[in-house]
């Protein structure tokens, strides 16, 4: 049971990592990625290959940086294209990651996978539990990554990065360079997904190609969904009590006979479909809303100053 | 072999010119690219499944029920989902039909697993002509797409139904005006890309085994197929279609057949890149 619950605890901080990511990209700067499980893939397998050489966290900073560099290559192609088209290049990238790191052997292992990924604090691990140690890991990341993208959401370029969102010809016509801008926020959002892949690798110690689905990109948008676009605090909600509920449903198994295991897994991924579109249809703000700044609290209080 | 594997592709890009017109029929009118068309196939191919191996019917009847019920799943989808989030957008649409694609796909897993299935059709020696191997399955494929190819071309230029799709995708304030009403033409589209996508999902079935990926498996190139064509032109869906096919198959001469998605990828990227608007120039891909 408590091994249980670290599980569901280390899964909410992976998503809530990619989720932060995908609230950049899609919630704040408006672009939509529908290749996020790509991003994730690449950060796994950067960290699991160059860990046991280098070191934790030289892997974990270099699988951001490749992923951020793969985020930044991509977007430089692209994020001119309208929304239809990125998002079938992004789905496109998407499957391109996915069939090199099964086909690529010699660097990934195949179908096989990556083993004995060492995790973060191992020593320190064995004197105090390493679940202790690793959830407290795991959240420390996510604090200090959620603290960094709020602390971006705040400054002039996640101000500029709304502005295009809302208006794009506006903003290039202030004398902003969106096309920058927009390649900038895709890489930031793709270091994240890295270092998202790369907690999911130190935590399972083993990675194969069947961890990284879809499905993965589509909890992502679940949960940025019912968060409320552009909110960071609205997604780590909707982060947790998306895959509370999900993971709540592996539960379900125990007591439930008439459907098995493949069932239960497809009426999973059918509720987040379905969890999808309802948001969108019902609550399109979200559960914890962006919160809209005006005018008036940007410029200095003229009563105070007068 | 090189023959082979051109005519290969030819058929191939036959059983992608079903999906790519219904995708770009149902962008013309509604102006959204459907993320759904992967599954809405699947659905189809396990509608005739049902019918062709549990009921034991013939493939003709299966075929037929399974356009009916992909047509309705795709007006069921639309006023439901996609009319009621009409005026917010195209992304909120695009992640509205991702998140229908999952819906569909996992319905059909959860009543039919992840086994693969097959058609109960009698397994015919394939007929050889000038050294090309040609089986029945692909001569099947070819006299269908062929057929619905033509009912869809005469549909679209010389009816009534035809005219009002094309001006309502050609612009649809204008059209409103001259009396044709779109929320009708818009229905009508999604019964016919939905039936096309039914049928997509039998001929895919004779091609290779039904799974719950079988759509999915088609979808980046019935994508690039559609934008090859330029998204909205029914004509450059089909030739986009021809052109993936052949491209997918012939590059097993040069690449690893594992890597034949991501011919379908480059094709569209480069496409984009260079020539944004589609081989036959539509709708401005740029923003």
């Amino acid at each position: 049971m408590i091994a249980y619950l670290v599980t569901i605890a280390i899964l909410v901080c992976v998503a809530a990592l990619v989720g932060l990511a995908l609230n950049l990209q899609w919630g704040q700067a408006g672009l939509v990625n529908f290749g996020v499980v790509g991003f994730v893939a690449i950060g796994a397998y950067a960290t699991a290959l160059l860990a046991p050489h280098l070191g934790w966290f030289p892997a974990m900073l270099i699988a951001g940086a490749v992923s951020a560099a793969l985020s930044a290559g991509l977007a430089l192609l692209s994020i001119r294209l309208e929304e239809n088209y990125l998002a079938i290049v992004t789905i496109g990238f998407g499957e391109v990651v996915r069939l090199a790191i099964l086909n690529e052997g010699w660097l990934t292992y195949g179908a096989l996978g990556v083993a004995d990924i060492p995790r973060p604090f191992a020593a320190l691990g064995q004197m105090i539990g390493g679940d202790t140690v690793f959830i407290a890991f795991a959240l420390a990341l996510v604090a200090v990554v959620f603290v960094l993208l709020e602390a971006m959401a705040r400054s002039p370029f996640g101000r500029v990065l709304r502005a295009i969102r809302d208006d794009a010809t506006v903003t290039s016509a202030l004398g902003k360079n969106v096309f920058a801008l927009r390649v900038r926020a895709f890489a930031v959002g793709g270091a994240v997904m890295g270092t998202a892949g790369a907690l999911h690798a130190f935590y399972l110690t083993y990675i194969d190609p069947s961890q990284f689905t879809p499905i993965v990109t589509a909890y992502a948008f679940m949960a940025v969904i019912a968060g409320g676009r552009g909110s960071n605090v609205g997604l780590l909600i909707g982060a947790c009590s998306i895959m509370a509920l999900l993971e709540g449903t592996r539960f379900l198994k125990d007591f439930v006979t008439v459907i098995d295991g493949v069932q239960l897994s497809a009426l999973r991924l059918g509720l987040i479909g379905a969890g999808i579109v309802l948001l969108l249809i019902l609550r399109p703000q979200g559960l914890a809303p962006e919160s809209k700044r005006r005018a008036a609290d940007l410029l200095p209080d003229d009563k105070a100053s007068a | 072999m090189a023959a082979q594997l051109f005519f290969n592709g030819l058929v191939t890009g036959l059983l992608l010119a079903l999906p790519a017109l219904a995708l770009t029929l149902v962008f013309g009118v509604l102006k959204f690219a459907n993320f759904a068309v992967g599954a809405m196939l699947t659905l189809g191919a396990y509608a005739a499944w049902v019918v062709n191996v549990q009921l034991g019917l013939p493939l003709t009847a299966a075929a037929a029920i399974a356009a009916v019920t992909v047509a309705g799943a795709g007006l069921l989808t639309d006023q439901l989902v996609f009319e009621r989030l009409r005026l917010r957008g195209s992304i909120t649409l695009l992640v509205a039909s991702m998140g229908v694609s999952l819906v569909i796909e996992n319905v059909c897993r959860f009543f039919f697993g992840n086994a693969s299935r097959g058609f109960d059709v009698a397994l015919s020696r394939p007929i050889r002509w000038e050294g090309i191997r040609i089986n029945q399955e692909q001569i099947t494929i070819a006299i269908t797409v062929v057929v619905c190819l033509v009912a869809v071309d005469v549909l679209l230029r010389f009816t009534p139904l035809g005219r009002a799709m094309r001006a309502v995708a050609d612009n649809a304030s204008l059209a409103a005006v001259r009396g044709v009403e779109r929320r009708t033409i818009a229905r009508l589209t999604w019964v016919l890309g939905g039936a096309l996508l039914g049928l997509a999902g039998v001929l895919a079935g004779l091609d290779r085994s039904i799974d719950p990926l079988i759509g999915w498996n088609y979808q980046i190139a019935i994508f690039a197929a559609a934008i090859l064509g330029g998204l909205g032109s029914p004509i450059g869906a089909v030739l986009g279609a021809l052109t993936i096919g052949v491209a997918e198959e012939m590059s097993a001469l040069i690449i690893p057949t594992n890597y034949r998605q991501v011919v379908s990828f480059a094709v569209i990227l480069a496409l984009l890149l260079f020539r944004a608007n589609g081989l036959l120039g539509a709708k401005a891909a740029r923003k």
